[in-house]
C-alpha cells in the first residue's frame, strides 16, 4: 500500500512522516519516532501499557490508527507519551513517587500508568481512593497488585501540594 | 544510629527511573542496522507428523531473505539435562498447536507475515492426548517415542513410616483437590535479537551477541552453543530490562534460539517478537495438577502422617517437569513437623503447550490441598484453625524427615502477627452471615542447593571494581526482571563499603561482562548473588582498609567505614554524608569557571596530583574520604577489584535418594496468611476484601522491594485462587489473550497488608532470605478456607469461579429444583480430571467435533 | 461500527494467496476521513460494500487484527461534528449522537438525573480508558461475540474455522448451521428499556427505527442496516425521562470485560405501583431483547421480592446463553434470573 505524508504533534513537538494509512499510532511512536515508551502488551485492547493522552485523555495507541491523529485541514490532536510527562528533564511528582513507594516493579506497564494517572491528577488533583482505584482499572499490572500504587499516588498528590 | 546505613532502608529500585520515564530500554525497544524481523509458523495441529515443508514460494518472496525450518538446526536442547527434548523448529513431529514448525526472516513484519501464508506443510495427523489420566494409559503414538505411555518421569517416596503414622492417627481425611493451569502473563511478551559479527582474522561470521528477555542469561549462552554448535565464548548474551518473568523466561524459550538459527541463516540481524498468543503458547505455565492428599493426626492435632499422589499435566515437552514434580513431593516438608510422609508423582505428556516453572515452582497446588486438609481436620477435631499450625511446628534447627536443613524459622512469629494484626480472635467469630477469614502457611526455598547442571561451580560470582575516581561498579550476573536484584547488588556492596548508592554502577547479566550467575529462578538471587556480592564487598574492604590503616597509622581491623567517609576506630566519627551533600552542592553552584577545590568529587588527573599535594601537607590522620582511601590503596596495590562467589554449603544439599536434590536450599522463606471474603450465596460470586501477609525474610534488605514482591505473590495467588485458568479443546487454547485470561484488574484487587517478619538467617546476606515466591502458595488455602468459614462449603478445585461456588452451595443444601449448574461434573467432588481443563466451559468431553469439520478434512 | 458480512468460506484463501495478510498488524486499507455527514454518505454510496467504519476502534481494530474484516476502505468518522455530543430537545428528550464517546454518558449529570438505566449501563462498559475511546453508536453496532470467533486468523485456522468467518459449521451447536454469537453490549438494554429510536443515513436520507426492530437475533448477520448505511443519532424519548433504572452485568473482573450477563430494568414510578416498566437482557442471546411479559408482571404492582422473583423468571425464560464465552450457559442463566430480581429491586 503507498504511504502517506503525515504530520504528528507528539509532546509538544511536530513530526512529519511517511506511513502506510494501516500502521498503528503505536507502531508509528516505537518504530518511526522512537518514543519507545509506550509498550505493547496485548494484541486485544485489554491491558493498557500502550496509554497515551491524545487532547489529554488516554487513548489506547494500539488501537489508535496513525492517519486518525493526523493534521489534515485541522490540526492534529496533541499527543503526549509517557516521554512527555517528565517535569523539565527531570522526575514528575508522580514518577518520583512510583520510583520511591515501588509502584514500578518491572516497569513493562509504568508508563501507561504515568499516562493514566496524570490524566486523572490533571482532572482531579484529590482523587479519593475509590477514584483511583476505579481510574486504574484499564491498565493490568502483573507484579505489583496495585497496592503500592496506591501509596504512590497519595504520595505524589502530597508533594504535589507541598510544592503548591 | 542505626546498625545499617544502608541495608534495611527503603530505597526506590535503582533503575526506577529508566521505568517511569520510558526511558529504560526491553528487548523489543532495541534494533540494530540492518536488522530483519522473524515471523513463526506454528501448527494448527496438536499432534502430527510432518510429511514435508516447501517453503519455495514464501522465499520467493519480494522482501523474504530466508525461511528457517527444523533441518537448519536439529540439535536437541532442553532446559534440564535429563529433558533435552526440544529442537528450535519442528523436526519431525509437531506436539501441540502452536508449536514452531518454520521461521520466516523478512525485511519487514508485514512481508514476513505474508510469507508466512504461503509455506505449504503437509502433515500426517497422529491421535493426541489431552487428558493426562487418559495419556498415562497409551500403550502407543507416544507424544515422545523415548517416553512409554507418556510419562516423563515418576516419583514414589517414603520417609518415615506413613503405615505407621495413619494406623496411629485419631482422624485420617483423604480428599482429591484439582488445580487449573495458569500462566505467567507477565506484561512483556518475549522478544530476542541475535546477531553476528564478523570476526576480523577470518573475515567470516563469527561472535554472536543475544540479547533477549530472559531470567536466564548464562543457560541461554548454553543452550545456544549446544544448537548452533558454536563455543560459549563466542556467545554473548545481554539482558536488557525484563518486563516481568515470574518463571516464563527461567529457561530458553524457543523463540531465543530460532532468532540465533534465523540471523545465522539471514547472514543479519533477526529480531523476534512474540505476539501475545504465542507468548501464551510458548507457556511454561504452572501445570493442572491432580492431588489426592491424605492426612492422618492425632485428637490432640498433632500430624501422624501425609500421603500425596500428584499427577501434573506437563504438556508436550519436559521443560522444568522433572523439577515441578519433585517439589511438589519435596516441599510437603519443611514447613510443619511430619513425622511420615508418602509421595508419588506423575509428570504426565499430553499435546498441549508445555509446563514450567512458576512463581512456587511445584509447591503451590500441593500446598493448597494441604492446607484445605489441614482447615479440615481441625474443624472436624475443633480445634482452631491457627492453633493446629502451632501444634505442628518445626523445632529448628533440624533436619526434616525428607533430609531438609531447617535453620532460621519465622513461621511461629509469622502466624502470632498475622493473627493479631487481622484480629482473628476477636473478629472472626462476631462476621456479619455469609462473610467469613481464613488462614494458611506457606514456605518457599532460597535458592536450590543444587543447581541444574550438577557440578561444584559457583551458583554466583560477583566481581568489584573501583577507579581512582571513586566510583564503584558491580559486574554481577544476577538478572532482573522487575524484582530489583540490581538494586539489592548495590545495597549490600554500599552497605560493605560504606557509601552511598549513588557512587554504584551495577553492570548486570551480560556475559561477556559479568561472571557466572545461574539466573533468577527459585528464588536464589537475594540469597546466593547477594551473598556473592557481599564477599565481593569484603575482598575489596580488606585492600581499601589496609591501605587507610598505614595512612591512618592504625591497625587494618580499627579501619571504619560508613557514609562515604573513612575513619579510625575510637576517634570521632566524621562529618556523615548530609554535611558532605551540601559541601557538594555548594561547589555545583559555584560560578562556571571558577577553580575547584581540591575534592573527591572533582574529576580527572588534577586528582592524583592535589591529593599527593594535601597528603603531604597534612601527615597523619583519623579520617579521610572514601576517595582518598580509594587513592591510597590503588597507590598502594594496583588496580582495586575484588571478587567473590557463593556455592551452598555441602550440609544443606539434602538426602542421597533419587530425586533427592530437588527441595533443598540453604534457607527456607515462610508466610503465614488470613484472608477474609463475603460470598454472595445467590450467585456464588466472592469478594475478598483484604489478605494479611505475614513473611519471613529473614531480613528485609529494602523494605519497600520486601513488601512489593510480598504483595505481588499474594495478589498472584488470588488471580490463581478466584479468576486465571486456561481454557482448552481438543488441545486449542480457548483464552489466549488478556481479554479472556483474566489477570485480576485493580477494581477487584483487594487491599494486602505486608507484615516483614525477620528471622535473621545465619547464612543470608545480612541474614536475608527470599520473598518473592514464598508467599502465593498460602493464599489460594487462605482464601478456600475463608469462604468455609463463611458459608460452610469447601471448595476442592481451583479457581473458584462463581459457578462452582454456586454449585458447592446448592449441593449443601441440597436443593431439589437445584439448576445443574455444571451439567454433572461436580466441583465439590472432583473425580475426573477433565480433557477440556479444570475449567466448566464444556461438559464432559465437549461438543464432538463435526464430521465436516474442516480441520478434519483430509 | 462494523458492517456486517456474510463471508464466503472461500474468500479467505483466496485473499492469502493474494498475499494480502498479516499476522498481527492489520491488513492493508485505503483511509478515508470525512468532516460531513453528507461525505461520509458519500463514501459509503461508492465503497460501502468493501468498507468498514471506524469510531473509537476499540471493536473494530482488534478484529482487523485477527482478520475478522479485511475492508478495503477503512472511514474515520470521527470528524464529523454534527453526530456528537449529548443535546437536549427541552420536552422532547435527548438527542445523542452515535460518535458520543460512552464516558460522556458517564459524566453527564443529564443523563444520570434523567436516564438513570442508561447512566448505569455506560459506567460498566470495559474499562475507564476504553469509554474514553468507544461510542454510544459502536456499542449499538457492537459485532457479536463468540470465543471461537474473536481469536487469530491462525487460531481460527486450527480449530477449521466457523461458520460466522471463513468456515462453514458452528462450533458452540455441534453441526448446527445457525451463528449463536453473543451481542455483548452493555447500553442496548439499556436503550431498550428507555424506548430509544435510532437514526440511519443513506443514500436516501435519514431513517429512524426502534432500536427493538434494529437486532435480527442471527449472529452473523446482526442488526438491520445495510451496506452503505451508517448509524448516526439515539432518540431517547420524553416519555422515560425521570424513571427509575439499574443495569446489573455479570462479569470476571471488575473492569475490562465484555458482559457475560446483563440486565437492564426501568421503571415509571412515583411513589406509588409502578406505572410502566421495562427489562431488557444482553450477552446470552445474539441480541439485546426486552424480557416479554416484564411490563404485565409488574405494572400496577408494588415491588417486593415476590414481584422481582417473577420478573427473574421471565427474564431466565428469554435468555438462551450458549458456550460462546466464559462461564457456563446454566450459571449465566442462573445469573439473569438473580440479577433481574436484584435490579428490579434495586431500581424501585
Amino acid at each position: 500500500m503507498k504511504k502517506e505524508l503525515i504530520e504528528l504533534r507528539v509532546n509538544g513537538r511536530k513530526h512529519e512522516l511517511a506511513i502506510e494509512p494501516s500502521e498503528l499510532l503505536l507502531d508509528v511512536l516505537r518504530q518511526e519516532l522512537d518514543f519507545t515508551g509506550s509498550k505493547r502488551g496485548c494484541d486485544d485492547s485489554s491491558c493498557g501499557a500502550c496509554t497515551v493522552l491524545v487532547d489529554g485523555v488516554p487513548t489506547l495507541s494500539c488501537t489508535m490508527l496513525a492517519m486518525s491523529c493526523a493534521s489534515d485541514e485541522q490540526d492534529g490532536p496533541d499527543i503526549t507519551t509517557v516521554e512527555g510527562i517528565a517535569d523539565h528533564g527531570a522526575l514528575a511528582a508522580i514518577q518520583k513517587a512510583y520510583g520511591d513507594w515501588g509502584g514500578a516493579q518491572c516497569g513493562f506497564c509504568t508508563p501507561g500508568f504515568m499516562v493514566t494517572v496524570k490524566a486523572l491528577l490533571d482532572r482531579n488533583p484529590e482523587p479519593s481512593e475509590e477514584e483511583i482505584r476505579h481510574a486504574l482499572s484499564g491498565n493490568l499490572c502483573r507484579c505489583t497488585g496495585y497496592t503500592q500504587m496506591y501509596q504512590a499516588i497519595k504520595a505524589a498528590i502530597e508533594a504535589e501540594q507541598a510544592n503548591r | 544510629m542505626s546498625e545499617f546505613s544502608v541495608i534495611g532502608k527503603r530505597v526506590a529500585l535503582v533503575d526506577s527511573a529508566g521505568k517511569t520515564t520510558g526511558q529504560g530500554k526491553y528487548t523489543d525497544d532495541l534494533s540494530v542496522p540492518g536488522m530483519l524481523t522473524g515471523k513463526i509458523l506454528h501448527s494448527p495441529y496438536p499432534h502430527a507428523r510432518i510429511k514435508k515443508i516447501d517453503t519455495s514460494k514464501a522465499e520467493a518472496v519480494d522482501g523474504v531473505v530466508c525461511v528457517v525450518t527444523g533441518p537448519d538446526a536439529p540439535n536437541k536442547y532442553g532446559i534440564l539435562p535429563v529433558g533435552h527434548d526440544e529442537t528450535a523448529l519442528a523436526v519431525e513431529k509437531v506436539r501441540y498447536v502452536g508449536d514452531n514448525v518454520a521461521c520466516v526472516v523478512a525485511e519487514s513484519e508485514s512481508i514476513a507475515e505474508r510469507a508466512l501464508e504461503l509455506i505449504e506443510v503437509e502433515y500426517e495427523q497422529l491421535p493426541a492426548w489431552f487428558d493426562p489420566e487418559d495419556s498415562m494409559k497409551a500403550e502407543k503414538d507416544w507424544i515422545h517415542p523415548q517416553r512409554p505411555n507418556n510419562i516423563e518421569k515418576d516419583y514414589h517416596h517414603v520417609f518415615g513410616d506413613p503405615g505407621k503414622g495413619f494406623a496411629e492417627a485419631d482422624v485420617v481425611m483423604e480428599h482429591r483437590y484439582i488445580a487449573g493451569e495458569v500462566t505467567h502473563a507477565a506484561m512483556e511478551p518475549h522478544c530476542t535479537l541475535a546477531s553476528f559479527e564478523i570476526d576480523s582474522q577470518t573475515g567470516q561470521p563469527g561472535r554472536l551477541t543475544v540479547w533477549s528477555s530472559t531470567q536466564v542469561p548464562y543457560y541461554l549462552q548454553h543452550k545456544l552453543s549446544i544448537v548452533l554448535e558454536l563455543p560459549m565464548q563466542q556467545i554473548r548474551v545481554i539482558k536488557p530490562l525484563v518486563g516481568g518473568g515470574f518463571g516464563g523466561k527461567s529457561e530458553v524459550i524457543p523463540l531465543e534460539i530460532i532468532a540465533a538459527v534465523a540471523a545465522r541463516k539471514a547472514k543479519a540481524p533477526v529480531k523476534i517478537t512474540y505476539t501475545r498468543e504465542e507468548v501464551f503458547w510458548a507457556h511454561r505455565g504452572r501445570p493442572r495438577t491432580i492431588i489426592d492428599m491424605k492426612i492422618g493426626a492425632k485428637k490432640d492435632g498433632h500430624l501422624t502422617a501425609v500421603a500425596a499422589k500428584v499427577i501434573q499435566d506437563g504438556g508436550a515437552y519436559c521443560s522444568y517437569g522433572v523439577v515441578t514434580i519433585l517439589y511438589s513431593g519435596a516441599l510437603l516438608g519443611a514447613l510443619y513437623d511430619i513425622p511420615n510422609i508418602k509421595y508419588d508423582g506423575y509428570r504426565v505428556l499430553t499435546n498441549k503447550p508445555a509446563c514450567g516453572a512458576m512463581r512456587g515452582h511445584g509447591t503451590v497446588n500441593v500446598r493448597f490441598a494441604f492446607e484445605s486438609q489441614l482447615d479440615e481436620i481441625a474443624a472436624k477435631l475443633d480445634i482452631d484453625p491457627a492453633e493446629i499450625r502451632r501444634i505442628n511446628l518445626l523445632k529448628p534447627p533440624c533436619i526434616t524427615v525428607n533430609n531438609l536443613r531447617v535453620q532460621s524459622y519465622g513461621l511461629p512469629e509469622c502466624i502470632d502477627k498475622v493473627i493479631s494484626r487481622s484480629g482473628w480472635h476477636e473478629r472472626r467469630s462476631k462476621l456479619p452471615p455469609a462473610r467469613g477469614m481464613g488462614m494458611a502457611c506457606s514456605h518457599y526455598v532460597s535458592g536450590a542447593a543444587n543447581s541444574i547442571i550438577r557440578s561444584d561451580m559457583p551458583h554466583s560470582t560477583v566481581n568489584i571494581k573501583i577507579d581512582r575516581d571513586g566510583g564503584v561498579v558491580v559486574y554481577t550476573g544476577a538478572s532482573d526482571i522487575g524484582q530489583g536484584s540490581d538494586t539489592m547488588v548495590a545495597q549490600i556492596v554500599a552497605e560493605v563499603l560504606g557509601i552511598g548508592l549513588g557512587r554504584i554502577r551495577v553492570i548486570a547479566a551480560d556475559t561477556d561482562l559479568t561472571p557466572i550467575d545461574i539466573g533468577s529462578y527459585s528464588s536464589r538471587v537475594t540469597f546466593m548473588n547477594g551473598n556473592a556480592s557481599l564477599r565481593a564487598g569484603q575482598d575489596v574492604r580488606k585492600k581499601i582498609a589496609a591501605a587507610a590503616a598505614v595512612k591512618m597509622n592504625c591497625a587494618p581491623e580499627d579501619v571504619m567505614m560508613r557514609d562515604d567517609r573513612v575513619w579510625k576506630r575510637g576517634t570521632a566519627e566524621p562529618a556523615t554524608n548530609g554535611a558532605h551533600a551540601e559541601q557538594m552542592l555548594e561547589k555545583i553552584d559555584a560560578p562556571r569557571g571558577s577553580v575547584r577545590e581540591v575534592s573527591g568529587r572533582v574529576e580527572g588527573q588534577t586528582l592524583r596530583g592535589s591529593l599527593q599535594q594535601k597528603r603531604k601537607d597534612e601527615g597523619p590522620k583519623d579520617s579521610m574520604s572514601f576517595e582518598e582511601a580509594v587513592v591510597s590503596a590503588i597507590d598502594f596495590t594496583g588496580a582495586l577489584t575484588g571478587t567473590g562467589s557463593y556455592a551452598p554449603p555441602k550440609d544443606a544439599r539434602g538426602g542421597a535418594f533419587k530425586g533427592a536434590g530437588v527441595g533443598p536450599s540453604p534457607a527456607y522463606s515462610y508466610s503465614a496468611q488470613v484472608a477474609e471474603v463475603t460470598v454472595d450465596e445467590e450467585t456464588g460470586e466472592v469478594k475478598v476484601h483484604k489478605v494479611w501477609a505475614a513473611h519471613d525474610c529473614g531480613r528485609a534488605l529494602n523494605p519497600v522491594s520486601v513488601e512489593g514482591q510480598v504483595i505481588g505473590s499474594v495478589w498472584m495467588g488470588l488471580g490463581q485462587a478466584m479468576q486465571e485458568e486456561m481454557v482448552w479443546k481438543d488441545g486449542l487454547l480457548m483464552n489466549p489473550g488478556m481479554l479472556e485470561y483474566k489477570s485480576p484488574s485493580a477494581t477487584e484487587s483487594p487491599e494486602v497488608e505486608c507484615i516483614i517478619v525477620e528471622s535473621v538467617d545465619p547464612e543470608g546476606p545480612f541474614g536475608a532470605k527470599e520473598a518473592s515466591e514464598g508467599s502465593l502458595a498460602a493464599t489460594i488455602p487462605a482464601i478456600a478456607n475463608a469462604i468455609y468459614d463463611a458459608v460452610g462449603v469447601r471448595l476442592r478445585e481451583a479457581p473458584f469461579t462463581p459457578e462452582r461456588v454456586l454449585a458447592a452451595i446448592k449441593a449443601k443444601h441440597s436443593e431439589k429444583k437445584a439448576l445443574d449448574i455444571t451439567r454433572g461434573d461436580d466441583p465439590v467432588t472432583p473425580t475426573t480430571f477433565r480433557e477440556h481443563g479444570g475449567s466448566l466451559w464444556f461438559k464432559g468431553k465437549g461438543p464432538q467435533r463435526h464430521a465436516d469439520d474442516p480441520s478434519r478434512r483430509a | 461500527m462494523i458492517p456486517h458480512r456474510k463471508n464466503a468460506g472461500s474468500g479467505l484463501w483466496k485473499e492469502l494467496r493474494s498475499g494480502l495478510r498479516k499476522n498481527m498488524s492489520l491488513p492493508s486499507f485505503k483511509f478515508l476521513r470525512p468532516r460531513s455527514l453528507r461525505q461520509a454518505v458519500d463514501y459509503l454510496a461508492r465503497h460501502g460494500n468493501d468498507l468498514a467504519i471506524l469510531a473509537g476502534g476499540t471493536d473494530l481494530l482488534p478484529s482487523m487484527k485477527q482478520k475478522l474484516f479485511t475492508p478495503g476502505y477503512v472511514m474515520d468518522i470521527r470528524g464529523i461534528e454534527e453526530i456528537q455530543g449529548i443535546h437536549v430537545r427541552p420536552g422532547a428528550g435527548v438527542e445523542i449522537g452515535a460518535l458520543t464517546p460512552l464516558s460522556a454518558i458517564e459524566d453527564s449529570e443529564f443523563i444520570r438525573r434523567s436516564y438513570r438505566v442508561l447512566h448505569e449501563a455506560a459506567m460498566t462498559v470495559a474499562s475507564p480508558i476504553l469509554r474514553n475511546m468507544g461510542t454510544l453508536g459502536g456499542n449499538i453496532c457492537l459485532d457479536t461475540r463468540c470465543v471461537w470467533y474473536n481469536q487469530s486468523l491462525q487460531w481460527r485456522r486450527s480449530c477449521g474455522f466457523c461458520i460466522k468467518k471463513d468456515g462453514d459449521l458452528c462450533h458452540v451447536a455441534p453441526g448446527g448451521k445457525f451463528c449463536w454469537a453473543a451481542f455483548s453490549g452493555d447500553t442496548p438494554p439499556a436503550l431498550l428499556c428507555l424506548g430509544a429510536e435510532v437514526e440511519i443515513a443513506g443514500p436516501s436520507g435519514l431513517r429512524r427505527v426502534a432500536l427493538k426492530d434494529f437486532y435480527t437475533n442471527v449472529g452473523d448477520a446482526r442488526m438491520k442496516i445495510e451496506r452503505n448505511e451508517m448509524l448516526t443519532r439515539v432518540f431517547l424519548p420524553q416519555e422515560s425521562v425521570g424513571w427509575k433504572g439499574s443495569y446489573m452485568k455479570l462479569r470476571i473482573r471488575g473492569s475490562i470485560d465484555y458482559p457475560l450477563a446483563g440486565v437492564a430494568v426501568a421503571l415509571k414510578k412515583n411513589g406509588g405501583p409502578v406505572e410502566n416498566a421495562r427489562v431488557a437482557i444482553t450477552a446470552v442471546n445474539p441480541a439485546p431483547l426486552l424480557v416479554k411479559g416484564a411490563e404485565n408482571a409488574l405494572v400496577g404492582k408494588q415491588i417486593d421480592e415476590h414481584v422481582a422473583a417473577v420478573v427473574g423468571e421471565l427474564a431466565a425464560k428469554m435468555a438462551k446463553p450458549l458456550t460462546t464465552s466464559g462461564l457456563t450457559p446454566e450459571y449465566r442463566r442462573e445469573i439473569v434470573k438473580v440479577y433481574a430480581k436484584r435490579a428490579v429491586l434495586a431500581a424501585r
